[in-house]
């Protein structure tokens, strides 16, 4: 597995004896540096427990995640994020008292975030340049007037675009993105297959969790397909799209809903 | 002449816990952390400035220690007493959440309570140590209270103002980040037990400060001034004030102290109306924080001049 930038190494989880990811045997995959990693599935495939379980909100039950080289098992969340790691999570997570603009900043490293830095103000030039970052990453995900908002007056799709803005104020090495399009208008769905399409372009590796296969398989350039928590089937968007297990995994989910 | 008094001594008294109100104010309204046990912090400074500056024992004295130091080495000890006893406590305690933290703190609290009740050799157990060393004022021409008022208030002023310009940094701002959502904060590589314990830890160090000043003024240090009502008169100043402002923490506690303050100006007569008039002021103040909690006024009042 030397080379991969992230590599998921025989991990298994359940939850109170019900097996989510890995099956018995464990569940494998990997990234290379600077690819563009597409993650489906059904509901319930284990998904966003698969992404818990990269950044450190759950640990495995057995295997390990390596990241650049560093095994995470005994990491926690933040320490994980210091390494490069951005994720976002399927139901977007906002701070209500802080304003869209503020939302970003928290994202960024700032020197003033120690208690005798903040004391003597030596963080202010820092501060004006990451708030001159910020609003261009609001921009960039289509929230650049609404800066001065309170989150509360932002939409669904909105919040899961400040999300993004606020992993991306921190330019992370690695970033995971649980289910961007849902409850986005199509206009600014356009507008984030661009800027995805452009950060991995830019180097940004990139794992997108996605029902809109529209929209995913345009972009990515693998694919993993998790069934039940297993691996059901890997390969380039092209070879997904006709695999005869994918479709009749998607169409029985379907056909079950 | 008894308004002249009255101010003086609510301007005293009230600066002296609004430097409590104000640690409170860091430490809950924007930290997120319960802390039950502002007292222990409080009298940890009051203790530690009486020993550092009295005489060493002789005679019949019970206690073990004291290093007749002038009065300003007293007061950093007391600063350092109360952040020490801010490590010691808020190490184990701080991974703990809401109500968990708000017993723990409550705990230690009493615990500690009950050492310099029963320890003889730290504080003259209850007896406690009178005739604290006061440094002499006499200098100014003027009155020792007003004196002190003004010396709490100066105190008080630069506890807010050190308070505000954490809180108006990114430090602030990561402060409401991690109270609203740890997860949140954390997947952007946030340190959150580091900034919580930090937060803890700076907090404390004026309450000690306080601790001394008070000792200063009211001369004794014993166990029966430094109980879990000190802890509730803070809180309850607390949501007096509205809690998310440092404005608000002043506020409230200046209110709080002068309801109280006031109902003890009278001149009872007898020794059984004094001790009305006592459980009348327990009453009242019980009864404020009731009615805070259930309707919040001033959070109302506040709310309809902000944009929402
Ligand atoms: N914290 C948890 N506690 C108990 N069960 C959980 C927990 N998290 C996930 N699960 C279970 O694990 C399985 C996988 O869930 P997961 O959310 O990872 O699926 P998903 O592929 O992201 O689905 P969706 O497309 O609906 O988002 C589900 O059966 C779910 O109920
Ligand atoms: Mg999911």
């Amino acid at each position: 597995m030397t080379g991969d930038f992230l590599a998921v190494d025989r991990i298994t989880r359940s939850f109170g004896g019900l097996k989510a990811v890995g099956g018995d045997a464990g569940l494998s995959f990997s990234i290379g540096k600077g690819a563009f990693l597409g993650l489906i599935g059904p509901n319930g495939a284990g998904k966003s427990t698969v992404f818990n379980l990269i950044c450190g909100v759950l640990k495995p039950n057995s295997g390990q995640v390596i990241l650049d080289g560093t095994v995470l098992s005994d990491l926690t969340v933040s320490e994980i994020a210091a390494r490069g790691l951005g994720r976002t999570f399927q139901t977007p997570r906002a701070f209500p008292s802080l304003s869209v603009l503020e939302n970003v900043l928290v994202g960024a490293d700032n020197e003033g975030e120690h208690v005798l830095a903040a004391l003597s103000r030596r963080w202010r030039a820092r501060d004006a340049e990451l708030t001159e970052k910020a609003f261009d990453v609001l921009a960039r995900v289509g929230l650049a007037d609404r800066a001065a908002d309170s989150v509360s007056n932002l939409s669904g799709g909105e919040l899961r675009m400040l999300e993004v803005a606020r992993q991306l104020i921190r330019d992370p090495r690695i970033l995971l993105l649980d289910e961007p399009t849902a409850g986005v208008d199509p206009n600014l769905q356009r507008k984030l297959s661009a800027l995805l399409a452009g950060l991995h372009r830019d180097g940004t590796t990139m794992i997108v969790v996605e029902h809109n296969l529209h929209f995913l398989l345009e972009i990515a350039d693998r694919v993993v397909v998790l069934q039940s928590g297993e691996l059901l089937a890997e390969g380039s968007p092209g070879e997904i799209k006709s695999d005869a297990r994918v479709i009749s995994a998607y169409l029985g989910a379907n056909h079950a809903a | 002449m008894i308004w002249a008094q009255l101010l003086t001594t609510v301007v005293m008294f009230g600066s002296v816990y609004a430097v409590l109100t104000l640690a409170l104010n860091l430490q809950y309204a924007r930290g997120g952390m319960i802390n039950f046990g502002m007292v222990a912090y409080f009298a940890a400074g009051a203790y530690a400035y009486a020993i550092v500056t009295q005489a060493p024992p002789e005679g019949l004295d019970q206690y073990l220690f004291g290093f007749a130091a002038p009065w300003w080495a007293g007061f950093l000890a007391a600063g350092l007493a109360s952040l020490a006893f801010a490590v010691l406590t808020g190490w184990p305690t701080l991974r703990l959440r809401g109500e968990y933290l708000a017993l723990t703190t409550f705990a230690f609290a009493e615990v500690f309570h009950s050492v310099l009740l029963n320890e003889r050799r730290i504080g003259n157990g209850s007896v406690g140590l009178s005739n604290v060393e006061r440094p002499d004022v006499a200098w100014t021409g003027l009155d020792d209270t007003i004196v002190y008022a003004v010396a709490a208030l100066t105190m008080m002023l630069a506890t807010a103002y050190v308070f505000n310009r954490i809180l108006a940094s990114p430090y602030g701002r990561v402060l409401d980040a991690i109270r609203e959502d740890e997860l949140a904060a954390q997947t952007v590589g946030k340190k959150i037990t580091r900034i919580r314990f930090e937060v803890f830890l700076i907090s404390a160090i004026p309450v000690g400060f306080a601790g001394a000043l008070y000792a200063m003024i009211t001369t004794l240090v014993s166990p029966t001034l430094y109980t879990a009502e000190v802890t509730f008169t803070v809180w309850i100043a607390l949501v007096l004030g509205g809690e998310r402002t440092i404005v608000g923490a002043v506020l409230g506690t200046m209110a709080l102290i002068f309801i109280q303050e006031s109902l003890r100006v009278y001149p009872f007569e007898t020794v059984r109306a004094a001790q009305i008039a006592a459980s009348a002021e327990e009453i009242l103040t019980g009864a404020i924080f009731i009615v805070m909690l259930r309707w919040q006024p001033f959070e109302k009042l506040m709310k309809k001049g902000r944009p929402s």
